[in-house]
């Protein structure tokens, strides 16, 4: 029995799906802090990177302005926390905002194709970190503006950081299961033929238009709730916040994690979190270098992204049993033999990729 | 009337240096269908290599004209053995592999020379000229007549040499270029090559003025990268107009529009890109081209 038909068993899905809430549920409680804090960010950073694959991964526009409606969304809430506002509200407005910004910057640059739209996308960060220094009265300027609203409830017992991820997590949790399914459906199929050939799309009665809006409509709702979980766990938020660097560097993510797949996304938020770690821990002067060189080595390796590993380990595997074995021992035990599940890998998530 | 020819000739000479980047980014689009977003970072390290020479004892102008042959190989180098593979691939992955490099070649510069300013000499002299009632920097002038001279010179290569033809041979259509016997893979090499030598013309000048960091050209390159959307990425010189309007434009609007100001400068060739698009999404210069299912 092949690893992929093994897991289309109902009973095993339902299974591992118990097993990933459970260790959800128990994980922020036994993990230190650093730890919880990590998770958190990669929480955080994982939902940015599913909104900038809305637009990118299953629409293929480029979009280099992702961040600044994390940043958005995030100066958004620090404005409703500090008017006292009530959360549920400021957390629809941190929605609401990025997605009618989105919306009035999609309808003038979706007429545009190709690379256009990366070019006015790049606009986003570039002026958003001079007006928001601009806009000093609203948001502190050069100074920032934090906010403290996520101090876990007396009644909990929990501790600040198990709080916060557990927001984090039922919010990344929903985010993802709704974007979920907008891909799989009916939009996800038109996002394909749009990414595929837009005038593929027309000649079927699909307007590459209206389906670009509504991707990056879409996405900027997501990157304003990334923007409302960054104030949740960071509880900071200053103009560097958007700033093109980390743009790029979101960009990079999503690449890296897998474009047009909902795991990539996680595996996304996890690089943009972990690698500045890593590489600051190996030498702090050559972090940029250190990064540089990863990401291209990442792509050297897998064009895919760090989601088409499986399918990259099953091939080696089946070339080296091809030519006597024994050129990847160690991954041998986990790929099984049935050739035609090794070339499936992971076929739902590559689902609406034309 | 003396400030508006002072800023005009000031944004010229910036909007020469957007240009010459801007030049690069069309050079290798039009040949690989690329964005090169590590068009800025190698001008950089361009800079960077004429810096460490002239520490050496190397005259100036020998030095730039060395890192300028440098990079040309470097160019050539990047094309064969990291972008070759990804040149026909997604282009999603192709544009963050340019990313990557212009991470990595940041990166590069701020390990071997730090992140501090390095005070790079300047080619021209200090001195103004009194015109018109402005006082006018050689060093802006001497900017802009360097430009106007690659600019003849691009020309003249891709229309009076046979070298040339063959460049736009490949990017019009590379496989009938393949099948008439055109070396596909050497042409790419040098169209990279001689982008990366744009780009380093573009360093030597403007380091002079920004003091050389590692992410010295982060912002002109994104001037750059307006310049080539407005300009109409099949137009060379729709591209360097586009380039110096925007220099004019946003010098102009920070001394006379007092909300802009020079903070919000940045934001004057987006706004200009915005209406020029929406009236004509091909660019000012730009050909509209037809798709075919």
């Amino acid at each position: 029995m092949s690893v992929t038909a093994f897991f289309e068993k109902a009973w095993v899905r339902w299974a591992a799906i118990a097993i990933v809430i459970v260790a959800l549920v128990v994980f922020p409680l036994v993990l230190p802090v650093f730890a919880n804090q990590t998770i958190a960010r990669i929480g955080v950073f994982a939902v940015a990177v599913l909104g900038l694959n809305v637009v990118m991964g299953y629409t293929g526009q480029v979009s280099l302005g992702q961040i600044f409606f994390v940043g958005l969304g995030a100066y958004i809430t620090v404005y409703g926390v500090l008017h006292d506002w009530n959360i549920i509200l400021v957390f629809l407005l941190a929605c609401i905002g990025p997605a009618v910004v989105g919306l009035l910057i999609a309808l003038a640059a979706a007429r545009l194709g190709g690379l256009a739209i990366a070019m006015v996308t790049i606009a986003l960060p570039i002026v958003g970190v001079p007006l928001a220094k601009r806009l000093g009265d609203i948001t502190g300027g050069s100074q920032g503006l934090s906010a403290r609203f996520t101090d876990a409830p007396q009644w909990s017992g929990l501790y600040d950081d198990q709080w916060q991820l557990y927001i984090v997590i039922v919010i990344t949790a929903i985010v993802f299961l709704l974007t979920r399914n907008l891909v799989r459906g009916r939009y996800g199929r038109a996002f394909a033929i749009v990414k595929g050939n837009e005038a593929v799309a027309s000649s079927m009665g699909i307007s590459p238009y209206w389906y670009k809006v509504i991707a990056f409509t879409v996405a900027s709702l997501i990157g304003g709730v990334a923007g409302f979980l960054y104030m949740v766990v960071i509880q900071f938020t200053s103009p560097e916040t958007m700033s093109f660097a980390h743009s790029i560097t979101l960009l990079a993510s999503m690449v890296i994690g897998g474009a047009a797949s909902i795991i990539g996304s996680l595996l996304g938020g996890a690089y943009y979190v972990l690698i500045p770690q890593l590489t600051n821990i190996i030498d702090p002067n050559a972090t940029a270098l250190l990064q540089g060189a990863i990401l291209l080595i990442v792509l050297f390796v897998l064009p895919g992204g760090l989601v088409s590993l499986p399918r990259v380990i099953a091939r080696l595997v089946r070339r080296g049993r091809g030519t006597g074995g024994g050129r990847t021992p160690q991954t041998t035990p986990i790929a099984e033999p049935d050739p035609a599940a090794a070339t499936e890998g992971i076929p739902t998530e590559r689902q609406g990729h034309a | 009337m003396g400030t508006f020819i002072q800023l005009v000739v000031d944004g010229l000479s910036t909007g020469s240096i957007y240009a010459a980047l801007a030049l690069a980014i069309v050079l290798v689009n039009q040949a690989t269908g690329l964005i090169n977003f590590a068009q800025g970072g190698m001008a950089v390290l361009s800079a960077y290599i004429a810096w460490w020479l002239t520490g050496l004892g190397v005259p100036l102008i020998l030095g730039i004209l060395l890192s300028v042959a440098v990079s040309f190989f470097l160019g050539a180098i990047i094309e064969r053995y990291l972008m070759r593979r990804f040149e026909r691939g997604d282009p999603d992955t192709a544009v963050v592999v340019t990313i990557g490099l212009l991470t990595l070649i940041t990166g590069l510069c701020g390990w071997l020379w730090t992140y501090n300013n390095q005070q790079f000499a300047s080619l021209f002299s200090l001195n103004t000229i009194q015109f018109g009632g402005a006082s006018i920097s050689v060093r802006s002038l001497g900017t802009i007549v360097v430009m106007v001279v690659m600019m003849i010179l691009l020309q003249a290569l891709f229309i009076g040499t046979k070298l040339g033809l063959a460049l736009r041979a490949v990017a019009v259509n590379p496989q009938s270029a393949a099948f008439s016997g055109l070396p596909v893979g050497r042409l790419l090499m040098v169209g990279w090559g001689l982008a990366a030598v744009l780009g380093a013309v573009a360093g030597a000048l403007v380091a002079p003025q920004l003091s050389l960091t590692p992410g010295m050209m982060d912002t002109a390159l994104v001037y750059a990268l307006a310049a080539v959307i407005l300009g109409g990425m099949t137009s060379p010189i729709g591209v360097v107009v586009a380039a110096w309007l925007i220099g004019v434009l946003e010098n102009l609007a920070a001394v006379y529009v007092p909300f802009i100001g020079y903070d919000l400068k940045v934001a004057v060739p987006f706004i200009l890109i915005f209406v020029v698009l929406i009236v004509r999404p091909q660019g000012l210069f730009g050909r509209r081209t037809v798709v075919r299912v």
